[in-house]
């Protein structure tokens, strides 16, 4: 099957959806001509002109309020906010009027939009510019919440984002973009709240999000090296969570690592570890849950403090061998 | 006015009791003084009388439930009267949060703790009073092992306490739980619970055999001499309308008698000293289906043996019917095991707690003996093992009781002297 | 005005040393040997010197992502500078912050800023502090042409304003948020004209007329001293290099950086000031010389920087 890197899977999705339904159009800071700020939307005010691919002022709040309210009145908008950090300038608009908005007017309204946004670090940008927030919005009731670490995933889930009736916040990561994968040509959804087990393995079960799966999935090849299979499990969608997946991977493994780059205190592992326990998983549990996540640290700006800010490979490896082997 | 109906406390130091069985239900009228309900000991089994007449209610203590005394187990209602508002059927035991942050952290039923703060509040005091007496048992949760450990230990029937664990601090894995005893496992009909008897002779006998030293000495007796006379004795019995005497009752006799001579094997290691004891209270080993009952023939030394033939026979046949009061169980300074009837010929016993000796008594058997005038003769012979508590009796010690009691069983006319 | 020789040569002296770092810090990364990004101020020096000359070295600057010029005229020392830019623990922010977030508290630089118009409610409170500490000192708040344009501006300015708090407002309009001009982004004209909206005086100025901007911010700064409250300046300038590290100026044309280019600020003032009598041509020469210098002995220092240690690594989240 042909490769197309991350990015390119996100503009192809964008592109068929946008061509087959005249409701779908980009908006965000810098989408036109610049072509985003990771260059996902290059070319395609070339193709919709500038009525679907608006280039917007620096106004996140606006931006989310634009998309909150044209999807209200029948539009699909597709916003996009620059870096996740600055989600935090469309809380506003995301948490109390998108997310709230069916459940409050009795299920008469929809919102069906998507926010795509990219998070993580490890490209030097500092505190500001490098934060991965997606358990904030896990936590909002209303919301959905999608993070796909494969260029297959991203096409087939922003597919199914955008058709859905609900908000849906697309996280991507920024080291992904440029990560090639096989996508198909033709359009193809990969349903919402849906985990995929990314590896087969009995020794350990290792469930992570975003670019943690890509570095669990080498620790994984490595680890069987040395005689340890993990399962590598990806949630993809971190609400609505497929927790049977899940789970019935760690009652088959009896050990779990949970790995994510956002920092540990509060993070979606907590909640992940939480599920697990009280599951009927818990009976098969082995070893404690672990956690590997970012340090509850501002992202550094120095390139060594930054990468160990959040789970290398060889992290995971350690993590994983700790816990086969029985010293966690 | 609802009377409140505790666990009464029945032996000086008793501290609760297993419910064995309700002889009424809730709602069913009762007459005081009537037996109520059964209870258990670690000593025996006995009837609980209603503490007044009227409609029993609000039980809250269930068979298999161990409860202290003086603890609520229901109340008896006046007719029309309903139960007081916090003596709902089932009402935990009210306790502090960190009471039952400590208890739920070493595995602690809180239902067996009685509470000293206002109210009856379980306290954190209580908690670890409790946890202090039973320091050194494994409890469940005291066993680290993982969940998967613990799921397959139940599966597969093994006590977790007993598997060492490989994992970090010795936590039991999934891996460390034997498989071999899986098989084991499933032709097993149905765990018995450790409780009541079963619980207290295993305790016992622990506590017995992990800190006393146990000697043990043994010597056969002719018995030619000694099954005349109680054949004699027996015919007698028959005549007076006196109890059969058996062996055992005999042995007694004997026994009594010869421990007058010999106090310190009728004595007890106290935390002060050895006390030897005035009076000799001898124990008699009785088997029951659920495990071993020792009642007592409180100062044989005294008695004739047809009293104690009598009072032998009297326990014995109580405590099969399980009738045997705590009063029977209590003050023994000697035991007196006698396994003959098993056909077995000799074995030793363990001391039961607070005593110094016990003698073991085997079969009598036909077996060759040589004689004083060096000739081979056939004569009936018993195996008798004094276990003695080397802390308290030397072996010359014991073995002079022991001589002199062979000599007395051997021919018992000497004790006419 | 009055203008003292010194001042001038000073003035000049600075904007060469923000060119100076600069062209530096875009070789170095070109060399790999920073990470991350960067945002250049090239042929906006003016803006950055002409305003913060009119402070006094007491007062406070709020600074934005693209802050390496509101820094230096700051009165930044230029290794620490160049320092926290490769990421040594002898930087300014012990390698933590890096260019988006180069801060020099003591100094007055209350810090550069990776949002948009993240500084702009933060001046409000500064402001308010020092109403509050009836002190004398002033704050001076930059933004770019993309922050007038995000909610917090109008939140910020309305406050200040209410409260006549001693803020001056600097909005340095470089003609392009990333890749939307102004023109685009804005109905009116001048973003000065907003201030009217506020009751504040709005003035815009030449911002590559170094002069011209230290004249509308001293007499800004004069009046938020006096207690008069706030004043916004848009000080019209433009960006030579792209937003960040990576732009290929799809969205303006080559001739319009060229025409801008044309009216370089440096360039501008040194004839000026030759034109004067107030230097030669070889004293601005030797000046232009003296930065470079300076540049590359603060590269020398920080290269022979320590790294941060990683055992540091989660120290100072909590004070």
């Amino acid at each position: 099957m042909r490769e197309i890197t991350y990015a390119e899977a996100i503009r192809e999705a964008l592109r068929e959806e946008m061509r087959r339904d005249e409701r779908v159009f980009i908006i965000g800071e810098d989408v036109g001509v610049y072509g985003g700020s990771f260059g996902v939307t290059l070319g395609l005010i070339e193709e919709f002109g500038p009525q679907r691919v608006i280039d917007t002022p620096i106004s996140e709040l606006g931006i989310a309020g634009a998309i909150t309210g044209a999807a209200l009145i029948g539009m699909r908008p597709v916003g996009e906010i620059m870096f996740m950090d600055f989600c935090t300038l469309a809380m506003e608009q995301l948490v109390n009027q998108a997310a709230k908005i069916r459940f409050m007017f009795g299920g008469k309204a929809t919102v069906p939009f998507v926010l795509r946004t990219p998070a993580g670090s490890g490209t030097g940008a500092a505190a500001q510019h490098s934060q991965s927030l997606e358990n904030w919005f896990v936590h909002v009731p209303g919301l959905k919440v999608v993070m796909p670490s494969t260029p297959y995933d991203a096409k087939g889930l922003l597919l199914s984002a955008i058709r859905d009736d609900n908000p849906v916040i697309f996280v991507e990561h920024k080291l992904l973009y440029k990560v090639k994968g096989p996508v198909p040509e033709d359009p193809y959804t990969v349903p919402l709240g849906t985990a995929e087990v990314k590896r087969q393995g009995g020794d350990i079960t290792i469930v992570a999000t975003s670019i943690m799966v890509r570095r669990s999935l080498e620790a994984a090849e490595r680890l069987a090296h040395e005689g340890i299979e993990a399962e590598v499990v990806d949630p993809r969608t971190l609400k609505p969570l497929d927790e049977a997946t899940i789970i019935r991977s760690v009652c088959r493994t009896g050990r779990v690592l949970i790995v994510h780059e956002a920092c540990r205190t509060g993070g979606f592992g907590g909640e992940l570890a939480a599920v697990i326990a009280g599951s009927e998983a818990f009976d098969y549990l082995d070893a404690p849950i672990v956690r590997l996540a970012g340090r509850d640290i501002p992202i550094p700006y120095n390139r060594t403090l930054e990468y160990h800010s959040v789970p290398q490979v060889d992290d995971i490896i350690a993590a994983a061998r700790r816990l086969v082997h029985g010293a966690a | 006015m609802a009377t409140p109906f505790l666990m009464p406390k029945v032996e000086m130091t008793q501290e609760s009791a297993t419910i064995v069985q309700w002889r009424k239900n809730e709602g069913d009228i009762v007459e005081k003084g009537e037996p109520v309900l059964v209870v258990e000991t670690d000593k025996v089994t006995f009837d609980i009388e209603a503490p007044a007449s009227g409609i029993l209610a609000g039980v809250r203590a269930t068979p298999g439930q161990q409860v202290k005394v003086t603890e609520l187990i229901a109340y008896i209602l006046e007719p029309g009267e309903s139960l007081p508002t916090e003596a709902g059927p089932q009402q935990a035991a009210s306790a502090t949060p960190v009471a039952q942050r400590l208890a739920a952290a070493h595995g602690l039923d809180l239902s067996t703790v009685s509470g000293t703060g206002p109210g009856g509040r379980i306290t954190r005091a209580d908690v670890e009073a409790v946890l202090q007496r039973v320091q050194g048992e494994p409890t469940r949760s005291a066993v680290r092992a993982t969940p998967a450990a613990r799921r397959l230990a139940r599966e597969r029937g093994v006590d977790l306490a007993a598997v060492p664990g490989t994992g970090p601090r010795g936590r039991v894995q999934a891996v460390d739980v034997p498989v071999s005893t899986s098989t084991r496992a499933e032709s097993v009909e149905k765990v018995i619970p450790l409780a009541g008897m079963r619980r207290t002779i295993a305790e016992r006998m622990t506590q017995s055999y992990q800190s006393t030293p146990h000697i043990a000495l043994t010597t056969r007796v002719d018995m030619s001499r000694f099954e005349e006379a109680r054949a004699r004795l027996n015919a007698w019995a028959q005549v007076q309308g006196g109890a059969h005497v058996s062996v055992t009752a005999m042995l007694l006799m004997v026994v009594a008698r010869t421990l007058k001579r010999h106090p310190w094997l009728n004595s007890s290691l106290r935390e002060d000293g050895i006390h030897l004891l005035s009076e000799i209270n001898i124990g008699v080993a009785v088997a029951l289906p659920e495990g071993l009952i020792v009642p007592v023939v409180q100062q044989a030394d005294r008695k004739s043996l047809a009293q104690i033939a009598a009072e032998v026979r009297d326990l014995t046949s109580r405590a099969r019917e399980g009738r045997l009061l705590p009063a029977d169980v209590a003050g023994g300074t000697f035991t007196v095991s006698n396994l003959g009837p098993f056909g077995v010929e000799e074995f030793t016993a363990i001391i039961n707690p607070r005593q110094t000796a016990i003698l073991a008594v085997g079969a009598t058997r036909k077996g060759i003996t040589v004689t004083a005038d060096d000739q081979m003769v056939v004569r009936p012979l018993m195996a008798m093992t004094l276990c003695v508590d080397h802390r308290v009796v030397d072996g010359a010690v014991a073995a002079r009781f022991l001589a002199d009691l062979a000599e007395a069983v051997h021919d018992p006319a000497l004790l006419l002297w | 005005m009055e203008w003292s020789h010194d001042k001038l040569i000073d003035m000049l002296r600075t904007m060469w040393l923000i060119r100076a770092f600069e062209e530096k810090a875009e070789e170095l990364y070109a060399l790999g040997k920073v990470h991350g990004t960067m945002h250049l101020s090239i042929g906006q020096e003016a803006s950055a010197v002409g305003a913060v000359s009119a402070l006094r070295a007491d007062d406070f600057v709020l600074s934005t992502h693209r802050g390496h010029g509101h820094c230096i005229a700051k009165g930044a020392d230029l290794n620490r500078m160049m320092a926290e830019f490769m990421g040594k623990e002898t930087g300014y922010c012990r390698g933590r912050g890096g260019s988006m977030h180069i801060a020099d508290t003591a100094g007055g630089n209350l810090g550069a800023n990776g949002v948009v118009g993240g500084g702009l409610p933060l001046a409000v409170g500064v402001g308010l502090g020092l109403k509050m500490q009836k002190r004398s000192q002033i704050v001076l708040c930059f933004f770019g042409d993309g922050a007038a344009n995000n909610g917090a501006f109008h939140e910020a300015l309305n406050m200040a304003a209410i409260w006549k708090l001693p803020v001056v407002f600097l909005c340095e309009n470089n003609q392009y948020a990333i890749s939307l001009s102004v023109k685009k982004a804005i109905a009116i004209e001048h973003i000065a004209d907003r201030a009217a909206a506020y009751g504040m005086p709005g003035i815009t100025a030449d911002g590559n007329d170094v002069l011209a901007v230290h004249e509308a911010v001293s007499q800004a700064a004069s009046r938020a001293r006096e207690g008069a409250g706030p004043s916004l300046i848009e000080s019209v300038t433009y960006r030579w290099r792209g937003h960040s590290k990576s732009d290929a100026n799809r969205y303006r044309t080559r001739d319009e950086i060229e025409a801008w280019k044309a009216r370089c600020p440096i360039q501008r003032f040194t004839a000026r000031l030759i034109a004067d009598g107030t230097l030669t041509e070889e004293d601005a020469d030797k000046l232009r010389q003296e930065a470079y210098a300076v540049v590359e002995a603060a590269v020398a220092f920080a290269e022979s920087s320590p790294e941060p240690r990683l055992e540091t690594i989660e120290e100072g989240v909590y004070a």
